[in-house]
């Protein structure tokens, strides 16, 4: 009963980031109604190319939004005595720490997946040109294994820090590597965050595979420090 | 089948570097009700967590339902057979009731249905509403309907009646002491409550930095241990404190007040010697063992 848990835990999380993606994507439909155009000269390509590399941004609020430790209680943005209270209850259950975190981690990543697919899929549908359905899941795919990196290390921190925190520092984190993978090529080279945009499919036309197998095992390696993490936890 | 339920020896637990636990030794038998007493910061709280395996000990062992609990696994099959109420009484926000008890029903092999219904019936919770819309009083029902429900053969509480009316405080130990005389489930809950303690325990465990300081039958300990109030003429003599039997001595004035356990009328007798102008020997209530043990004179 585990999943029942985490759904309960996520789903309002998840309709919640499907209401601000399908917002997010409606809201330029109505742009022209209040006098809003593509200033003359602007191709519809760059216009495009705006919304992919913003829909990344939503890629990273969806991992950190929906990542959990199974242990840590998440509801709010606040760090009330309901959030220690259900932990000390969940401990008290006979149920393994590993097995906690598996299971929430597992539904999230489900969950982020999901929303990352649709994402993906749609800026896709956008493209100018369009795309084969076949190139259409590849790139779906990978969108998907760079995103796990950001949700593993999300997942990481959600087992040391109280919940707001664990979405600050994860963003943090991540704007962090940003500025360094502009100074070090190798890191630009790997980067989860470039595979998902400006060296993705849709731009380059080519499948990032250095990005995704570095994602993967970004994601490997924060999940088992993750697992080592709550196993030596003491509460 | 063991007769003791909780078994711990030589528990140890320190917080960087500062002892909350020294040398713990804790015996709790089957089927007892046992009121586990400290001041805020004895080591209650932590006791409790190092059973339930939320902390890890620094040395001693520990063993319930007989077995060792000396890994996950054997914490886990300990944890199977116990239910835990903690002192805040949180449970899941983003559930109802009635998702409370779905999602742990089936953690125990043991539910009893017709348990579940009663305390839902007795406690009339209502099975829609959301956990945080719910008092702390029924917070607190729910959790002790998850604990007996699941038919565990120990419950552990840290403060259960912390925040409630007298109301509710009187049916929640009336709920446990039936539990106890009914189904034989043994129980042991630290309490900062002298009177609700002396009310429904058979056993006490009274425990002061870190370690217990006294430890036995409620009826055995009220009537192994008498206070000695003694009126000198002038200040009382020093000898009083090395009298075998005193536990401790307080003095004001002309008046030397002695809690002593064991061969107390040997003792009165020693006492007589060094010439008091009255002696006075009383019955202890459990408040006088507490304060004189945790206060240390």
């Amino acid at each position: 009963m585990l999943w029942y848990k985490a759904w309960l835990e996520t789903r309002w999380r998840f309709v919640f980031m499907l209401g601000s993606i399908l917002l997010l994507w409606l809201a330029p439909q109505f742009l022209p109604f209040f006098g809003f155009r593509l200033p003359p000269g602007v191709p519809a390509s760059r216009a495009w190319l705006g919304l992919h590399l913003g829909s990344i941004l939503l890629y990273i609020v969806v991992a950190n939004f929906l990542a959990g430790s199974g242990v840590n209680s998440q509801t709010t943005y606040a760090a009330t005595s309901g959030f220690h209270g259900s932990m000390l209850f969940t401990l008290s259950l006979p149920v393994s720490r590993r097995r906690l975190l598996l299971v929430r981690a597992g539904l999230g990543a489900f969950l982020t997946g999901v929303l990352v697919a649709v994402m993906a899929g749609y800026t896709l549908f956008q493209r100018p040109g369009g795309a084969s359905a076949f190139d259409a899941l590849e790139y779906i795919a990978r969108a998907i294994a760079c995103t796990m990196a950001v949700y593993a290390l999300s997942v990481l921190l959600a087992c040391v820090l109280d919940e707001m925190w664990q979405f600050y520092a994860a963003t943090f984190c991540w704007i962090a590597f940003y500025l360094l993978q502009s100074r070090f090529a190798v890191l630009a080279w790997l980067s989860p965050l470039r595979g998902m945009s400006l060296i993705s499919y849709p731009v380059t036309a080519l499948m990032p595979w250095a990005p995704v197998v570095a994602s993967l095992a970004l994601a490997g390696v924060f999940l088992c420090t993750s697992a080592l993490v709550l196993q030596r936890k003491q509460y | 089948m063991n007769d003791i339920i909780i078994a711990a020896d030589g528990l140890s637990k320190s917080y960087d570097g500062k002892p909350a636990l020294r040398n713990l030794r804790l015996e709790v038998p089957r089927g007892s009700i046992c009121g586990f007493l400290g001041r805020n910061g004895a080591g209650k709280t932590t006791t409790l967590k190092l059973l339930l395996g939320m902390l890890r000990r620094d040395s001693g062992v520990i063993r319930l339902f007989g077995e060792p609990v000396d890994s996950e696994a054997s914490s886990i099959a300990a944890r199977r057979r116990l239910g835990f109420v903690s002192e805040d009484k949180d449970l899941y926000p983003f559930m109802t009731v009635e998702q409370t008890i779905r999602f742990t029903r089936p953690f125990f092999p043991g539910w009893r249905r017709d348990l579940e219904e009663k305390y839902l019936d007795l406690f009339q919770l209502p099975r829609k509403k959301a956990v945080p819309k719910l008092s702390k009083g029924m917070r607190t029902q729910l959790m002790l309907l998850l604990a007996m429900a699941r038919g565990a053969e120990l419950l552990m509480m840290d403060e259960p009646t912390s925040g409630l009316d007298p109301a509710m405080t009187e049916d929640v130990l009336q709920i446990l002491a039936d539990l106890a005389a009914s189904d034989g489930t043994t129980i042991f809950f630290s309490s900062h409550q002298l009177a609700e303690v002396e009310q429904i325990c058979d056993r006490v465990c009274i425990i002061d930095k870190g370690q217990v300081v006294v430890d036995g039958v409620l009826d055995d300990l009220k009537s192994d241990y008498r206070r000695i109030l003694l009126v000198f003429e002038g200040t009382p003599p020093r000898e009083l404190a090395g009298l075998p039997g005193v536990d401790h001595l307080r003095q004001r004035g002309r008046t030397a007040s002695l809690l002593a356990h064991g061969d107390v009328d040997a003792l009165v007798s020693r006492a007589r010697e060094l010439g008091p102008g009255s002696v006075e020997v009383r019955p202890v209530t459990l408040k006088e063992l507490f304060l004189d043990h945790v206060r240390g004179e």
